[in-house]
């Protein structure tokens, strides 16, 4: 057995990934028997679980590093955690239920946790190996555009999705000017509908940042660094930085390589665990009953869910929640539930202020409450959200819904706080 | 023209004047700072209210300010200088008289203007330019009356005085709502109730108006059977023996054939009864109160007096009294009360065609003779001229080419209104003389005088009680404005009269009025007031209120007259009259109901005034309809929608109002609205031209009319800074402290109200909207550097948008983000509960706070008025603080 075992009593459990996922779990695990296990967690970032929606925060010098990082070293010492930073989980083998770390170690497992998260999905464009070309995913990631962004003038971020964007506000809060290149006609195109998009455009046109919306990169231009690229649209853009942003691809190689059953992302039952009972997955790297979660909310019933099973051996089954998006892009507070797009079916409700670039629609289908967007003013999002879910019958005088809490009544409001978004 | 020296008082001073509205004629104490009226209070030493004011009344200096005011001559819309106004008028007024004789131009006066204005007017008529062609708006209020009067006084003399409405045992108001149209008279009365209980007071009158909730018994009569009923009571006086026989015998003429014309139409009281369609035995009681007793006072108003037979049944009322000896006695008479503030001055100068001067009539020659003596008249008229219905169909028909009508406004107050907007438009020279710009009628004038307005204008009034007192000249006439009579001795100057017009003050005229009332008089005469026939200008500026007749034989005034009973008839016998009691002209066919059309308690006329001040828009803000619940649900009308009443092609648009006090098969709409004020909203316009045949009165309150629901695809509301037109079928105007409120609404589907506002606001841009796809309700709200310029709102409902005073206390203020989207809702949230309509004007206190006090245990209108002050300044809206405590006290017993 290698040195790493940290006792000798307990089962080992392995975690594999250090990301939000996997400190979740921790502190899920904790909180039901801090000592069933043995718990070795294996990170390929040398930091220890840090907040991954604060990086945009970080990158626009609105968090310091340190607030971003929520469980350092000493917090796994202290907790009895054996945390193996800096090294990748290679191969496994289920059979014997070990790991093989990239440094060739092996760790034996009774029960192993995948949370091997995602990584930037690529794009089509060419020449995306030159130098200055990065994603935005990780804290090294932040490190390096931060690092990098002190000597550039002009910045190209494609996908105008949160993360995107937040790139985008990050580089032009250090001074950048920014082109951001989505492939969708106004950005944030998951979450806003087209009036709320243009308005968020606005908002970060006032902010340095311009748009090349319905585009996409065909090829970036440059000898060894990136000096531009060239649009689906005809135009050229000078840059000498470039971010990609695009979405996300699920980190499902380990699994797949050890056998277990995959399809988008590692297969698991509603008790997370997966092909081989040994072996559970959650978070970004996961797809349960055919979806694949890059929200934290549901992350975080999944977290419950395990720990519920690894711990308690109770057996509670994840549900995917309905989720509403809050978030906060370029300082604008959106929220986003049910519909975003108005159809046919749909009556629409709408309140706009064009001075302050506030936009608040609901979408009515038979007289329920079917999508909610929420952009600049969020209040009330939660009751509208508690009524989506609950579809409760609204107040006879649609007139006032939109204007805020003084204004109407809904049958009951639950006070949990809708948690922001990870993409 | 240069203008003359006027009377402006010093700054910071505090002044006796005369309110200016109903004929009251209360004394109101005006202070003076900066160039303005800043506080009115009672006249504490005036005999009309001793210190009493109304709610119109105590409002005065909150009217002085209008963006309407008339500033400047106009001819044919275009500003213009007073020698061009006036030689334009002149000539072409000079050209019609000598190409088609005096008959073809005609003056249209007002129970507004003062007596001394009233004055020049008829005299410059009548003496020199050769016409009665002289009519006023007192023939829409006063002529019946007048007519009774001279019937049977041979004068027309107010007999009694206030004093007698709060002394008498038995108080009988008759088509008299005095809560609403004088309601300092009904203070005193209600206070003289309260303090001697047993005092009986009954109303007569088809609607439960406000005044019955002083009243002992309210007799809600079939309209117009109020000759019935006074016949039927001559009748019963005489079966019951209560005639005085002797005073008949000394002082009366016609009692037997009064008698038996009354018993003929009402033998029995039964037949009385249903002739009225009251209760036998209500009326017998009645009845039985009158006979029985002496100190008796039946004050009539408009009720009696716009009828087509409003001549008989004001000797109707007159013989019960003259056949009982009630007359000249304290707390006993006949008492006419009139609408205006100057209709008795107006009869006094013989303001109306078929008066001549100072109560001397054209149907006696010695009296033509001597007025052209007494003014060395060029051009004497000898004969009566058209009453207001004939001139202007004589307007329409060409006859008369000119006319000059000053201070009314016929196109919304005269029958068939339309008709008569019709005939201005048709006329050659139509001259207004107001102090609003842009009334109905000045819209079609070709030359507009702007005149000058109270607390400018300077002269003497004489209020319903024969009382003389002095409207004062606090503030000089701004802009261009002239006084009255300075504009028409301009005039008669230009017209060639120089000798007989150059006056350079009121108490010039003012005297030779009282010289006149003198001339030749030797008692034969009521008006008298000869004791005033060489007033200085000191005494006539501090002139205490005075009752005619005022002459060496009573230098204080008169209290009552006819206490000898001496009256002023031939043989000096009081006239009963043989009344053949008479139905209203036009019956109701096809389903219409009767419209009957009156005075509501915070405006007055045609709201020139009052309609510049929120505070008395708050009571009645929208032209409304009173029905019958039962008469709506046939029609299938709601409360709160609008309701479209129709005749003579015109439409009438009103909020409705059900009520238990409205007789099925009748309807009540007030007569103020207009179209500065409403789409369609001119009650006038829909009553047919029918007049007494003895005095031209116009039946105002009988009109059938069809009723209809309005049909409202939609309803909004605009509250805005700035003044617009709203593009609706139906709108409405209400004045708000910082600007105004509309209530719109419109039958068709398919609207564009986005773009209609932000054409309409074209200078805003930034603006806060919200509605719904499918059009069910749409809110805006335009706003510059943050302040609040418009908010719309609107639903697809028949009924009014939700309203409250936080929203129209909004407009014009900065908002906050929170207030940018709670102006969308109208109210300020669940923090911020509303006051509701506003009952109490003076300190404005709504309904809900009123309710909310009543449930909290205030059971009298006392203990409201200590806990929120209503009804403790002018007491106008007791009645309706008496009516929410039933209601609410009701309210909680039910649940």
């Amino acid at each position: 057995m290698s040195s790493h075992q940290v006792g000798r009593n307990q089962p080992h459990l392995v975690i594999v990934g250090n990301g939000m996922a996997s400190g979740r779990l921790l502190d899920e695990i904790i909180k039901r028997s801090p000592h069933k296990y043995r718990i070795s967690v294996i990170g390929d970032e040398p930091e220890g679980s840090y907040n991954r929606i604060l990086l945009s925060s970080l990158l626009a010098k609105e968090a310091t590093r340190d607030s971003v990082i929520q469980k350092d070293s000493n917090w796994y010492q202290a907790n009895n955690i054996q945390f193996i930073s800096g090294q990748r989980a290679a191969h496994i083998n289920s059979n014997e239920q070990h790991v093989v770390l990239s440094d060739g170690r092996q760790l034996d497992y009774q029960q192993l946790v995948l949370a091997t998260g995602s990584r930037p999905a690529r794009i089509a464009a060419r020449n995306q190996h030159l130098a200055h070309i990065y994603s935005f995913r990780t804290l090294a990631d932040a490190d390096t555009l931060e690092r990098v962004g002190q000597q550039c003038k002009k910045a190209l971020v494609v996908g105008a999705g949160l993360l995107g964007l937040e790139a985008a506000y990050g580089l032009a809060q250090l001074g950048l000017e920014v082109t951001v290149v989505h492939r969708n006609g106004w950005p944030l195109n998951r979450q806003l509908d087209k009036p709320s998009g243009d308005m968020l455009k606005r908002i970060m046109e006032s902010k340095n940042i311009q748009f090349q919306l319905s585009a996409e990169v065909q090829s970036f231009t440059g000898n060894s660094c990136v000096k531009g690229a060239q649009l689906s649209n005809g135009i050229e853009i000078d840059c000498d930085l470039a971010v990609i942003a695009t979405g996300i691809t699920p980190n499902k190689e380990l699994a797949q390589n050890a056998g277990l059953e995959c399809s988008r992302a590692i297969t698991v039952n509603p008790y997370l665990q997966s092909s081989d009972k040994n072996i559970s997955a959650l978070g970004e790297c996961c797809e349960c009953d055919g979806n694949t979660f890059g929200l934290v909310e549901p992350i975080w019933h999944q977290c419950e869910s395990l720990a519920d099973r690894l711990c308690l051996e109770k057996s509670t089954a994840f549900v995917n929640p309905t989720v509403a998006t809050k978030l906060k892009v370029s300082g604008v507070q959106v929220f986003s539930a049910g519909e975003h797009l108005t159809k046919g079916q749909h009556r629409e409700i709408v309140l706009q202020d064009t001075k302050n670039l506030i936009y608040r629609k609901l979408l009515l289908r038979e007289d329920k409450l079917d999508g909610i967007v929420l952009f600049g003013d969020t209040r009330g999002g939660n009751a509208y959200f508690d009524a989506l879910l609950k579809q409760a019958d609204l107040p006879q005088d649609l007139s006032c819904l939109l204007l805020g809490d003084a204004f109407f009544t809904l049958p009951s409001t639950t006070n949990s706080e809708v948690t922001a978004v990870n993409e | 023209m240069n203008k003359l020296s006027t009377i402006i008082a010093a700054e910071k001073s505090s002044h006796k004047t005369t309110c200016c509205y109903c004929g009251v004629g209360c004394g109101v104490s005006a202070e003076l700072a900066e160039g303005k009226v800043v506080k009115v209070a009672g006249d504490k030493q005036h005999p009309a209210n001793y210190g009493r004011l109304c709610v119109k009344g105590s409002a005065l200096h909150q009217t002085q300010q209008s963006n309407d005011r008339l500033l400047t001559p106009l001819l044919h819309g275009t500003a213009t200088s007073w020698d061009k106004a006036m030689s334009y008028a002149a000539d072409k007024f000079k050209h019609i008289v000598e190409q088609h004789g005096p008959d073809a131009v005609a003056f249209y006066l007002s129970g507004q203007i003062l007596t001394e204005d009233y004055y020049v007017a008829n005299k410059l008529m009548k003496g020199f330019v050769g016409t009665a062609n002289v009519d006023t708006n007192s023939r829409l209020c006063m002529a019946s009356a007048t007519v009774a009067h001279k019937r049977a006084f041979g004068s027309d003399t107010v007999p009694g005085c206030y004093e007698d409405l709060e002394i008498c045992d038995l108080l009988v108001l008759v088509g008299s709502n005095t809560a609403y149209a004088h309601p300092v008279i009904y203070q005193r009365i209600a206070a003289a109730k309260k303090a001697r209980p047993q005092m009986k007071i009954v109303v007569i009158d088809p609607r439960q108006t406000a005044t019955c909730d002083i009243a002992d018994m309210h007799l809600p009569l079939r309209p117009g059977a109020d000759a019935f009923l006074f016949n039927g009571l001559l009748n019963f006086l005489f079966k019951q023996g209560a005639i005085d026989e002797q005073y008949v015998k000394d002082h009366c003429d016609g009692l037997q054939d009064a008698l038996t014309s009354a018993n003929t139409q009402c033998p029995s009281v039964a037949q009385t009864a249903a002739l009225c369609d009251l209760p036998q035995s209500k009326l017998q009681q009645f009845y039985h109160w009158f006979a029985d007793t002496a100190k008796t006072v039946t004050v009539f108003s408009q009720g009696i007096n716009q009828s087509s037979s409003g001549v008989d049944k004001g000797n109707a009322i007159i013989n019960c009294h003259l056949a009982t000896g009630r007359i000249g006695k304290a707390g006993a008479c006949p008492f006419s009360i009139t609408g205006q503030p100057n209709a008795m001055g107006g009869r006094e100068v013989g303001g109306l065609a078929n008066q001549l001067a100072a109560h001397m009539d054209f149907n006696k020659q010695e009296h033509i003779d001597r007025v052209e003596r007494f003014w060395k008249a060029s051009n004497m008229a000898r004969k009566e001229g058209a009453k207001a219905v004939d001139m202007f169909q004589q307007i329409h028909s060409g006859k008369i080419k000119a006319v000059w009508i000053m201070a009314t406004n016929p196109v919304v107050t005269m029958p068939d209104a339309n008709f008569v907007r019709e005939a201005l438009q048709r006329c050659e020279l139509v001259m207004v003389s107001d102090c609003i710009a842009n009334t109905d009628t000045a819209k079609v004038a070709d030359v507009v005088l702007p005149a000058t307005t109270w607390s400018e204008k300077h002269g003497t009034v004489t209020n319903s009680e024969r009382c003389i007192s002095i409207q004062r000249g606090l503030l000089p006439p701004p802009g261009e404005s002239l006084h009255d009579w300075q504009i028409i001795c301009d005039f008669a100057r230009r017209l060639g009269f120089e000798g007989a017009f150059d006056y350079s003050h009121p108490v010039e005229i003012f005297r030779e009025h009282a010289q006149l009332s003198a001339f030749e008089n030797k008692g034969s005469r009521d008006f008298d007031i000869s004791a005033f026939s060489h007033l200085s200008r000191q005494e006539y500026n501090q002139l205490q209120a005075t009752q005619w007749p005022v002459n060496e034989n009573t230098p204080s005034g008169t209290r009552r007259m006819f206490t000898n009973g001496k009256f002023f008839t031939e043989n000096g016998r009081a006239q009963l009259i043989p009344i053949v009691a008479r139905f209203p002209k036009k019956p109701p066919i096809n389903g219409q109901l009767i419209m009957n059309t009156g005075r509501i308690r915070d405006q007055w006329h045609t709201m020139g005034r009052t309609g510049n001040a929120s505070k008395l828009m708050n009571h009645a803000q929208e032209p409304y309809v009173d029905i019958h619940p039962s008469d709506a649900k046939r029609l299938g009308l709601k409360a709160g929608q609008l309701a479209h009443l129709e005749n003579l092609n015109t439409n009438f648009f009103g909020r409705v109002n059900l009520t238990e006090g409205q007789r099925s098969g009748e309807v009540f709409v007030p007569m103020h609205w207009n179209e500065r004020f409403a789409s369609s909203s001119r009650a006038d316009a829909l009553v047919n031209a029918v007049t007494d045949p003895i005095c031209g009165q116009p039946e105002f309150k009988h009109s059938p009319v069809t009723v209809k629901p309005f049909q409202a695809a939609w309803s909004g509301l605009i509250v805005s800074t700035q003044e617009i037109t709203p593009q609706t079928a139906y709108w409405c105007k209400i004045p708000v402290e910082q600007g105004f409120k509309y209530r719109i609404a419109d039958k068709a589907q398919k609207q564009h109200w986005h773009t209609w506002l932000k054409q309409t606001f074209a200078h805003i841009d930034d603006w806060v909207e919200l509605g719904d796809s499918q059009q069910a309700f749409y809110s805006a709200a335009g706003f510059v550097d943050a302040c609040l310029q418009v908010v719309m709102r609107v639903a697809r409902s028949e009924l009014p948008i939700k309203e409250s005073r936080w929203l129209d206390d909004k407009i014009s203020k900065h908002c906050d983000l929170n207030e940018r989207f709670a102006v969308l809702a109208g109210h300020g949230g669940a923090d911020t509960p509303d006051q509701g309509k506003i009952i109490c004007s003076c300190y404005q206190v709504g309904e809900n706070q009123i309710r909310e006090a009543i449930q909290k245990g205030c059971v009298s209108v006392e203990e409201l008025s200590g806990r929120l002050k209503c009804g403790s300044n002018c007491g106008s809206c007791i009645p309706e603080l008496n009516a929410l405590i039933k209601d609410t006290q009701g309210l909680a017993k039910e649940a």
